[in-house]
C-alpha cells in the first residue's frame, strides 16, 4: 500500500512513479525493483552485468502497464553513469525517485593486508558510484522541479566498524554522510534523501562472509550462520522484501517529513 | 503492507490529540481496531467516537491505573494489544537553573515512566495469552538527540533521550518474544505542544535557516511514520530511532 498513497499529497514527497534501481540484477536490488514495480512503479534496473536484461524482462512480464527496463552499466564508471541515468529517464519519460543500491563486499581483510587497488575499488563502487548516480539523478530532478527521493543503502557496517571490514564499513559510513549532505542540499527543493542499512541479510554477499567466518572459526557454514543469527535479536537473517518494505516507505509519502536520516533494518543488532 | 491492520488490536496513550490522535486515526483507516487511552474520561471517550474506538482512562504515571487501563482495552477488543504506541507527553521550558524538582519529576514520570509502564502492560498481555509477536513504538523527540539553548528544556530532553534508551532496551529483551520496539524522533510538528511559531517572525527564520525542507510537519507525517514502524513493513526494525523532523538533526 504504502507505494499508493496519494504521493501529491504533501510537499517532500514523489510525486511520480518513475525509479532507477542500481545493482538490480539480483539480491537486494532485484528485491527492491521488484517490489517497486509490484506497486505501480516504472522501473529501470541498472546493473553491471548483463543478466540484468533477463530480471528486467521477468519483472516486465508480471506488469504490463509498467515500463521496465535493464541497463547495464558501471556504477564507478562517470560515462557509464550518465549514459544509464540519461537512457532511464527517456524511456521512462523522467525521474522521481533513486535507490541507490549497487554495492560490492570486497573480501574480509585486515588493513596490514589490503592492497590499494582492493581498497580504491570497494570505494570507487559503494561510494564514488552512489555519489556519480545521485550527481546524475538530481540534475535531472532539480531540471524537472517537481521533487523526488532517495534511497541509498549503507550497512550496519557504516555505522559500527568490524575487524576485517575496513573499505567496505570506511564506504558505506561514507553514503551515510553523502546522504546527510545530498538531503541539506535538495532539501529546499523538496527532494528527500535517506540511507537504509541492513544487517545480516541472506544474501549471497552475506552468505560470503559467513563462509569466510567458518573458514576462521574452522567449522562448518551452518554453525557459522547460526554463530551468526544467534547475535540477531529477531533471531533470523533479514530477506529483500525487509529491504524492500522500509525503501517503498522511504520513497513514498509517508515519510514526506523525513530526510537525511540512516534507518537500520537489522533486526536490532544495533542496540548501543 | 501498512495498510495491512486488518482487526489488529491497537493502544495510543496521548491518543487523543496531536500526533497520537493522527496516529489512532490513521490506524484506524488501516484497518486497525484501536483503544485510545488519556487520563480525562471525557476527553478519552470523545476522541475515540471519532475513530469508532473504545476509550479507557489512566495517568501514565500510575502503574495500577495503567495496569486496569490497558486489561481493559484488550478486553473491549477481544485480546491483548499488538500494537502499543506511547504518545502521551508532556512539553515545558525551563532553564537548568530555574527549573524545579517537581516539574522535572513530573516530565520525567509521565514523559518515560509512563512509556515504559504502559508498554509493560501490553507486552505482559501478549505473554501471558501466549501471543508471539507485537509492535510498540514509543513518542522520543529531535530534544532527546540534541540541545537547544533558545528553548530550553532539560528534564523534557533527559525524559526523551530516555525513551530512546527505553526503546532499545525493549528491543533487545523483547524480541525473543517476536516484539519489536521503535521510537519516533518528531521535530517542529503543529501541534498545540509547538511553541516555535509563537514568535512567528523568529519562528520562520528558524524554519527558513535549520529545516532544510523549510517548513513545520504535521501530525499525520508523524503518524505515517509510527504506522510504518508498527507494521509488517517493518519487520525485521527494531530498536531504531527514527527522526521525522525535515532533516534538522542532519544539520
Amino acid at each position: 500500500m504504502v507505494g499508493h498513497v496519494s504521493r501529491d499529497r504533501r510537499q517532500g514527497g514523489v510525486s511520480g512513479n518513475r525509479a532507477i534501481v542500481t545493482g538490480a540484477a539480483r539480491g537486494l536490488g532485484e528485491a527492491v525493483a521488484s517490489r517497486l514495480v509490484a506497486d505501480g512503479w516504472h522501473v529501470a534496473l541498472v546493473d553491471v552485468v548483463d543478466e540484468v536484461e533477463t530480471t528486467a524482462a521477468a519483472l516486465a512480464a508480471t506488469a504490463p502497464d509498467a515500463t521496465v527496463v535493464g541497463i547495464v552499466a558501471d556504477v564507478s564508471r562517470e560515462n557509464d553513469v550518465e549514459r544509464a541515468v540519461t537512457q532511464a529517464a527517456d524511456v521512462l519519460g523522467g525521474l522521481d525517485a533513486l535507490v541507490n543500491n549497487a554495492g560490492i563486499g570486497g573480501s574480509d581483510t585486515p588493513v596490514v593486508d589490503t592492497s590499494l587497488d582492493a581498497f580504491h575499488r570497494v570505494l570507487d563502487v559503494n561510494l564514488v558510484g552512489s555519489f556519480l548516480v545521485a550527481r546524475a539523478v538530481a540534475t535531472v530532478l532539480l531540471a524537472q522541479g517537481s521533487g523526488g527521493a532517495i534511497v541509498n543503502l549503507g550497512s550496519i557496517l557504516g555505522q559500527r566498524g568490524e575487524a576485517g571490514s575496513a573499505a567496505y564499513s570506511a564506504s558505506k559510513a561514507g553514503v551515510t554522510l553523502l546522504t546527510q549532505a545530498l538531503a541539506l542540499e535538495l532539501g529546499p527543493h523538496a527532494i528527500r534523501v535517506n540511507t537504509v542499512a541492513p544487517g545480516n541479510m541472506a544474501t549471497e554477499m552475506h552468505w560470503e562472509y559467513v563462509r569466510d567466518l567458518a573458514a576462521q572459526m574452522d567449522v562448518g557454514f551452518d554453525e557459522a550462520r547460526d554463530h551468526v543469527r544467534s547475535g540477531i535479536p529477531l533471531g533470523r537473517h533479514g530477506t529483500g522484501d525487509d529491504i524492500a518494505g522500509t525503501v517503498a516507505w522511504l520513497l513514498s509519502d509517508d515519510a514526506s517529513y523525513v530526510t537525511g536520516q540512516t534507518i537500520g533494518v537489522n533486526g536490532g543488532v544495533v542496540l548501543s | 503492507m501498512s495498510g495491512a491492520f486488518e482487526s489488529r488490536r491497537a493502544l495510543v496513550s496521548g491518543g487523543a490529540g496531536g500526533i497520537g490522535l493522527a496516529t489512532a486515526r490513521l490506524l484506524a483507516e488501516r484497518g486497525a481496531r484501536v483503544a485510545i487511552l488519556d487520563r480525562d474520561p471525557a476527553i478519552s471517550r470523545d476522541a475515540a467516537a471519532t475513530i469508532e474506538g473504545v476509550a479507557v482512562v489512566a495517568d501514565v504515571r500510575d502503574a495500577e491505573q495503567v495496569a486496569a487501563a490497558v486489561a481493559q482495552a484488550a478486553r473491549d477488543l477481544g485480546g491483548p494489544i499488538e500494537v502499543c504506541v506511547n504518545a502521551a507527553g508532556i512539553y515545558r521550558i525551563a532553564s537548568l537553573l530555574e527549573l524545579g524538582p517537581e516539574e522535572w519529576d513530573e516530565v520525567l514520570a509521565i514523559n518515560l515512566r509512563g512509556s515504559w509502564l504502559v508498554a509493560r502492560e501490553a507486552v505482559r498481555g501478549l505473554v501471558a495469552a501466549g501471543v508471539r509477536g507485537g509492535a510498540i513504538v514509543n513518542i522520543s523527540s529531535t530534544a532527546g538527540l540534541i540541545a537547544d539553548a533558545s528553548e530550553p528544556g532539560a528534564h523534557y530532553n533527559a525524559s526523551k533521550a530516555g525513551v530512546i534508551a527505553l526503546t532499545k532496551q525493549m528491543a533487545a529483551e523483547w524480541a525473543p518474544h517476536g516484539v519489536r520496539a521503535n521510537a519516533v524522533c518528531p521535530g517542529v510538528i503543529e501541534t498545540s505542544m509547538l511553541r516555535l511559531m509563537d514568535d512567528p517572525v523568529a519562528g520562520q527564520t528558524y524554519l527558513d535557516h535549520q529545516v532544510p525542507l523549510g517548513r513545520l510537519g504535521q501530525p499525520e507525517e508523524v503518524a505515517a511514520v509510527i504506522v510504518f514502524l508498527a507494521s509488517d513493513e517493518a519487520s525485521y526494525v527494531t530498536g531504531v530511532a527514527v527522526p521525522v523532523d525535515g532533516g534538522v538533526t542532519s544539520i
